[in-house]
């Protein structure tokens, strides 16, 4: 076959000579950027410098490091303790759980004092005020007063065995209260032992009791 | 912020809890009075609601009426007088005085204690608590000593510094004079006089000449 005349060679003589410079530039180029690959490789290779400043500045680090703190320091520190929510909440469950073992172990044995417990625990604006009037001949005996509506049905005093007292044992809430005893649903008579309040429009006078802060009632 | 916000919230709040109040004692008048008495008494707790006195002690009066068996009006007007009393004693006794300081007040008054002797309490015990020497006064005047008398007698003792415990044990002494015949004006003033005698702070108190004898008082 005879060779035929490359047209853009045909048209530009120098272009021979321009394409071989560019392919041994481009060679040259690769040669190097392998060469400073390997280099940068190796220097990755070689121990770090020693750098006596950079090494105190760390030690410094991880001496101030929270999670190294110790003693009391350790109690004060916001992020000294950390567990997953599963383990919060199944500490929470075993101590409420003691809890109620604590408290079953220490229930009193009658029902009065269960119930009184109970009250001065979940009421701590109440307290315990016992009445006794001594009522010869009377067959019921109760308590009327702001506290229980003044309905004489509600509170009946209790018969204390032989003699003729009457007594009752309940918690008011702290304040002023006026009460008076009913003997036999039909006689209104205020508490010998205790202040008079002012006539009531009734017909009748009423006593006072101050539950709290009054040494005297 | 959040204090706008709470302070908003109270606001806007008020109006609504006030009226559950309203419902509340509302339903507890109608399940113990009649329907008319209910609704008046109902009325006039409203009344001193808005007005900021004590609501509880009303109800209890009404309720005190029917268990004793007072006419409708009897009830009413039985409410009507402890409200007048209360706003009486507040006023007597003036801004701030605790709700219990208001109905021991208000009994006061309703014994027919003058409320010039309430004010005159109030500043012989400037901040303190005035229910236990109040209850005392409401007592010694329904025994029988005069108003005014008792008055003098409570006011000087607290004057001078006694406490709750030494007016009750007072008051006992008083009573247990009146009981064994003594005249209970006569009683009060020597008691009181007594116990300035007899107390430290009575004593200080009496030096200073800060309250007229009560003895020295009945004399003419």
């Amino acid at each position: 076959m005879a060779d035929r005349p490359d047209p853009e060679r045909a048209a530009n003589p120098h272009s021979s000579e321009r394409a071989a410079n560019a392919h041994s530039s481009e060679r040259a180029s690769a040669r190097e950027e392998v060469v400073i690959d390997e280099r940068v490789r190796a220097a990755y290779r070689l121990p770090s410098p020693a750098d006596e400043p950079a090494r105190a500045r760390l030690l410094a680090r991880l001496a101030a490091d929270p999670s190294k703190r110790t003693g009391w320091r350790w109690w004060l520190a916001a992020d000294a303790f950390r567990a997953r929510p599963i383990w919060v909440a199944a500490a929470f469950v075993a101590v409420l759980a003691g809890g109620a073992w604590l408290g079953s172990r220490v229930t009193p044995r009658t029902a009065s004092d269960a119930v009184a417990i109970i009250q001065s625990a979940a009421d701590p604006t109440t307290a315990p005020v016992t009445f006794v009037l001594r009522a010869p001949g009377a067959t019921r005996v109760s308590v009327v007063g702001d506290f229980n509506n003044w309905d004489a049905s509600s509170t009946p005093m209790e018969h204390s065995g032989s003699g003729d007292l009457w007594v009752l044992s309940l918690r008011l809430p702290r304040g002023v209260h006026l009460y008076s005893f009913v003997l036999d649903g039909a006689e209104w008579r205020p508490d010998p032992s205790a202040p008079l309040a002012a006539d009531d429009s009734f017909g009748g006078h009423n006593s006072v009791i101050v539950v709290d802060g009054a040494p005297g009632l | 912020m959040r204090l706008v916000l709470g302070l908003a919230l109270v606001v806007l709040l008020a109006p609504a809890a006030r009226a559950g109040d309203a419902a509340s004692d509302r339903a507890r008048l109608d399940a113990r009075l009649a329907s008319d008495v209910a609704r008046q008494v109902a009325a006039l707790v409203e009344d001193a609601r808005a007005a900021g006195l004590p609501t509880d002690p009303l109800i209890a009066r009404a309720f005190e009426g029917a268990s004793r068996g007072a006419d409708a009006a009897g009830i009413v007007n039985g409410v009507r007088r402890q409200s007048g009393a209360q706003l009486a004693a507040r006023g007597a006794l003036g801004t701030g005085t605790q709700p219990d300081e208001i109905v021991a007040g208000a009994s006061a008054l309703l014994a027919g204690v003058p409320p010039d002797s309430l004010a005159r309490l109030r500043l012989a015990r400037p901040g303190g608590n005035l229910v236990i020497p109040l209850v005392v006064l409401c007592d010694l005047v329904a025994r029988g000593v005069p108003a005014d008398a008792a008055s003098v007698a409570v006011v000087t003792a607290a004057r001078a510094g006694a406490s709750d415990g030494a007016l009750l044990r007072m008051r006992e002494r008083i009573h247990t004079g009146i009981e064994n015949g003594g005249a209970p004006a006569g009683t009060a003033g020597d008691v009181v006089r007594q116990w300035l005698l007899e107390s430290p702070a009575g004593k200080t108190s009496k030096q200073k000449g800060r309250e007229p004898d009560p003895q020295r008082k009945k004399a003419p």
